[in-house]
C-alpha cells in the first residue's frame, strides 16, 4: 500500500511538473518521475508475483528513459542556442 | 505478375531515398523512375490474367477488433493505382521544369513529399481492411500538409495546410472510430455489410455513416468542403496531382470500395446523394466567385467530386468510378495548363491581372480548351461519357437529384468559360513580359490532353473498364453514348461556356472578391472559412495545452475502461 501510494505521488508530481513547467529541462525531469513511479509499480508487482517480467519491463523503461532525455536535452539545447532562453513555447511562434 | 501488385506502394520508396541522398544531376531525376514503374505494373496486371492477390499478416496490431496486417490487389485497386501512375508520372516530369527555380535542397525536399505521397496513396488503395487503410488515409494527409505549406516563407502557406490538417482529422477520426467500433474479425472493406459485422448499436447505418464522414473530409464535400480551395496555396503540380486528380478522390474510392455496405443503409445512400448534389451546386456557384485562377479551379474539382459522391449515392459505383478515372486526366490536365500560365508570369494567379494570353501561350491555350471542354461534356469527349452515366443512374434512382445535377451542367460550363475566356482572351491589363515555357512543361500536356478525349472510350462501346472492374465496383451498367438526358446535359453544358464567352466579349471580366461581396455566396464562404480558421487555431503551438489535452483524454479513457 505504501509503495502504491509513493507511487501514485510521483505520478501527479511529475504529470504537475509537465504541465505547469515551461522549462524544458524541469519537464524533462518531471517526465522522468512518471516514468519512475511506473517502473515502482512493476518491480512492486514482479515482487508479489514471484516473476522477474516486472523487473525485465522496469529495465526496458529506464533505458527508453535514457534515449528519450539524450533527444529532449538536444532539443532543449538547441533553443537556448537559438534563443539564449529556454521556453517550450517560444518555438510556437514559428507557425504561420 | 499479382504478387507484384501487392508491392506497389515500395516501389517510389527507393527514389525518396536515392532523392533524399542527393543522387542525379538534377534533384529529384532520381525519383522518377518510380511512378513509371508503378504505371506499367498495373497496367501489365489489367491487361494480363487479372488474378486478385490477397497478402493477410494476422496479428499485427492485437488490440483491434480486425488488426490484420492485410493488403488486396485486385482490379479497383489496379485501376486506381494506373491512374495514380499516369497522372503522378506527368506530375513529376512537370516539376523537374517547374520547380527548376527553387534551391536544389528545396527541390529535393519536393520530390521526396511526392514519393511519399505516392506511396501512401498506394497503400491506402491497395488497403484490404480498414486498419490499413488508415496508415494510408493518415499518410496521404500528412503529405498533402506537407506540399501545401511546402513554401513557408510565403504568407498564408501554413495556415492553409492547418485547416487540411484540421479536416482530415475529422475524417481520420471518424474512420478511427469505425475501427474500433466493429465487432471482432470484422474490418475487411468487402465485407462490413454482413450480417455478424452489422451486430452493433446503430449497425449499418452507422458503420455506413461514419465512413462517409471520413469520404466526406478526404473528397472535400458538404461542410467539410473549406480546406480545398485553401490547399491552392501549394504549387501547382500539386494541386494538379493530390487536390484534383487523386488523393481527394480517396473519399469516392472508399465508398465505391464499401458499395456494399452502403447499399445495406438506403438512407445513408440517399444522404450520400444529397449530400454529393449539394456540393455539386455549391462548389459550381463559389467557382464563379472567385477572383483568384487557381481557386476557381479547385471549387471545380468540389463539384465535380460531387458529381461522383451523388453517381455512389445513386446505386452506381461503377459511374463513380468512370468519372474519377476520366475527371483525374482532365482535371490534372486544366491544373497543369494553369500552371503553364502561372509559371510564365512569375506566378500571377489574380484574374484580373491575367487575360488575352492566347498567342503569347498557344499549348497552354490549346491543353485548357480540351480540359475545359471534356469538363463541360462536350459529345464525344471523356468527361461527357462519365458524366452521362452519373445522370442516367439518376434519373433511375432519384429524379429529383438528377434534375438538380442536370442544372449543374449549365454551372460547370458558366464557370470554366469565365476562367477560360477571362485568361485566354480579351485584352492583355498590362504588358508585363512573359517567359516561354519550357519543353518539359508542355510535353506532360500531351498525354494528359489525349487522356481527356479518349478515357472515356475505355468504356464505351466495348465496356473494357467495366470488364476489368468485374464486381469490385458493383454491377456496372452499360454506358450509352449519349442519352437523351445526358446529350442535353452535354448540350447545356456548351451553351453555358459559349455564354460566359459572349458575356466576357461584352464586359471586361471584373470577378467578385469573396470577403467584399455582399451575395449569399460570399457570406456562406466566409462562414466556412471562419470555421476552418477556428478549427486550424487547435495546433496553437503551445506544449502545454497539448500536454494538458493528452492528460484529460488518458483520465477519460482510463474512466470508461475502469467503468467497463
Amino acid at each position: 500500500m505504501l509503495v502504491l501510494g509513493t507511487s501514485a505521488a510521483l505520478l501527479a508530481l511529475g504529470s504537475g511538473g509537465v504541465l505547469l513547467r515551461r522549462n524544458p529541462v524541469a519537464m524533462l525531469m518531471s517526465v522522468e518521475l512518471m516514468l519512475n513511479a511506473g517502473n515502482l509499480l512493476f518491480v512492486l508487482a514482479a515482487r508479489v508475483r514471484g516473476v522477474v517480467d516486472g523487473q525485465a519491463a522496469a529495465l526496458i523503461v529506464l533505458v527508453v528513459a535514457a534515449a528519450e532525455a539524450v533527444v529532449g536535452l538536444g532539443l532543449a539545447l538547441a533553443l537556448f542556442r537559438d534563443r539564449s532562453r529556454v521556453d517550450v513555447d517560444d518555438p510556437a511562434e514559428v507557425r504561420g | 505478375m499479382s504478387g507484384v501488385l501487392l508491392w506497389a506502394w515500395a516501389l517510389t520508396l527507393p527514389g525518396l531515398v536515392l532523392t533524399g541522398l542527393g543522387v542525379g544531376r538534377r534533384p529529384g531525376s532520381a525519383s522518377l523512375a518510380g511512378p513509371g514503374v508503378l504505371l506499367v505494373v498495373a497496367v501489365t496486371w489489367l491487361l494480363g490474367s487479372r488474378t486478385a492477390a490477397e497478402l493477410r499478416q494476422v496479428d499485427w496490431l492485437p488490440f483491434l477488433p480486425d488488426g490484420a496486417f492485410h493488403l488486396r490487389g485486385d482490379a479497383l485497386a489496379a485501376v486506381m493505382l494506373a491512374v495514380l501512375g499516369f497522372v503522378s508520372l506527368c506530375v513529376y516530369v512537370y516539376s523537374l521544369a517547374y520547380m527548376a527555380d527553387e534551391p536544389p535542397a528545396g527541390q529535393r525536399r519536393f520530390f521526396m513529399y511526392l514519393d511519399f505521397f505516392v506511396a501512401s496513396m498506394a497503400i491506402l488503395v491497395l488497403a484490404g481492411n480498414l486498419a490499413v487503410l488508415l496508415i494510408g488515409w493518415a499518410g496521404v494527409g500528412l503529405a498533402s500538409f506537407l506540399l501545401i505549406s511546402f513554401w513557408l516563407d510565403r504568407p498564408g502557406t501554413l495556415g492553409a495546410g492547418l485547416q487540411a490538417l484540421a479536416a482530415n482529422a475529422v475524417g481520420d477520426a471518424a474512420l478511427l472510430v469505425a475501427i474500433v467500433l466493429v465487432p471482432a474479425g470484422c474490418g475487411d472493406l468487402l465485407t462490413l455489410q454482413t450480417p455478424a459485422c452489422l451486430a452493433v448499436p446503430g449497425g449499418a447505418r452507422l458503420t455506413a455513416s461514419l465512413l462517409l464522414v471520413a469520404a466526406a473530409a478526404k473528397s472535400a464535400q458538404g461542410p467539410l468542403y473549406f480546406w480545398l480551395p485553401s490547399a491552392m496555396a501549394g504549387p501547382t503540380p500539386i494541386s494538379a496531382l493530390i487536390h484534383a486528380a487523386t488523393m481527394v478522390a480517396a473519399g469516392v474510392y472508399l465508398l465505391v470500395r464499401t458499395n456494399a455496405l452502403l447499399a445495406a443503409a438506403p438512407p445513408v445512400a440517399v444522404a450520400t446523394a444529397a449530400l454529393g448534389v449539394a456540393t455539386a451546386l455549391g462548389g459550381g456557384l463559389a467557382s464563379l466567385q472567385q477572383a483568384n485562377f487557381k481557386r476557381g479551379l479547385a471549387y471545380s474539382t468540389v463539384s465535380q467530386l460531387g458529381y461522383m459522391f451523388a453517381g455512389v449515392g445513386f446505386g452506381a459505383p461503377f459511374a463513380a468510378i468512370f468519372h474519377l478515372v476520366t475527371h483525374a486526366s482532365f482535371k490534372a490536365l486544366l491544373f497543369l495548363s494553369a500552371g503553364v500560365v502561372i509559371h510564365a508570369r512569375d506566378g500571377e494567379e489574380e484574374l484580373a491581372a491575367l487575360g488575352g494570353l492566347r498567342r503569347a501561350l498557344p499549348g497552354a491555350y490549346a491543353a485548357f480548351l480540351v480540359g475545359s471542354l471534356a469538363l463541360v461534356g462536350l459529345p464525344g469527349l471523356s468527361g461527357a461519357l462519365s458524366k452521362d452515366a452519373i445522370l442516367d443512374a439518376g434519373e433511375q434512382a432519384n429524379l429529383l437529384l438528377a434534375v438538380c445535377l442536370f442544372g449543374g451542367t449549365f454551372l460547370t460550363g458558366l464557370y470554366i468559360g469565365r476562367l477560360f475566356f477571362g485568361v485566354f482572351h480579351g485584352p492583355r491589363p498590362d504588358e508585363q513580359p512573359i517567359h516561354h515555357p519550357s519543353p518539359l512543361l508542355l510535353w506532360p500536356l500531351v498525354p494528359l490532353a489525349v487522356g481527356a478525349v479518349v478515357a472515356g472510350y475505355l468504356e464505351w462501346p466495348a465496356g473494357l473498364l467495366s470488364s476489368a472492374l468485374g464486381e469490385t465496383a458493383g454491377h456496372a451498367e452499360p454506358v450509352r453514348f449519349a442519352s437523351p438526358f445526358g446529350f442535353f446535359a452535354g448540350l447545356l453544358g456548351v451553351f453555358g461556356f459559349a455564354l460566359s464567352g459572349w458575356r466576357g466579349r461584352e464586359q471586361a471580366a471584373e470577378p467578385v472578391r469573396v470577403g467584399t461581396d455582399a451575395g449569399w455566396v460570399g457570406a456562406v464562404a466566409r462562414r466556412g472559412y471562419g470555421l476552418a480558421d477556428r478549427l486550424a487555431a487547435i495546433h496553437s503551438g503551445r506544449l502545454g495545452r497539448y500536454a494538458l489535452a493528452s492528460v484529460f483524454g488518458i483520465a477519460i479513457i482510463l474512466l470508461i475502461g475502469l467503468r467497463a
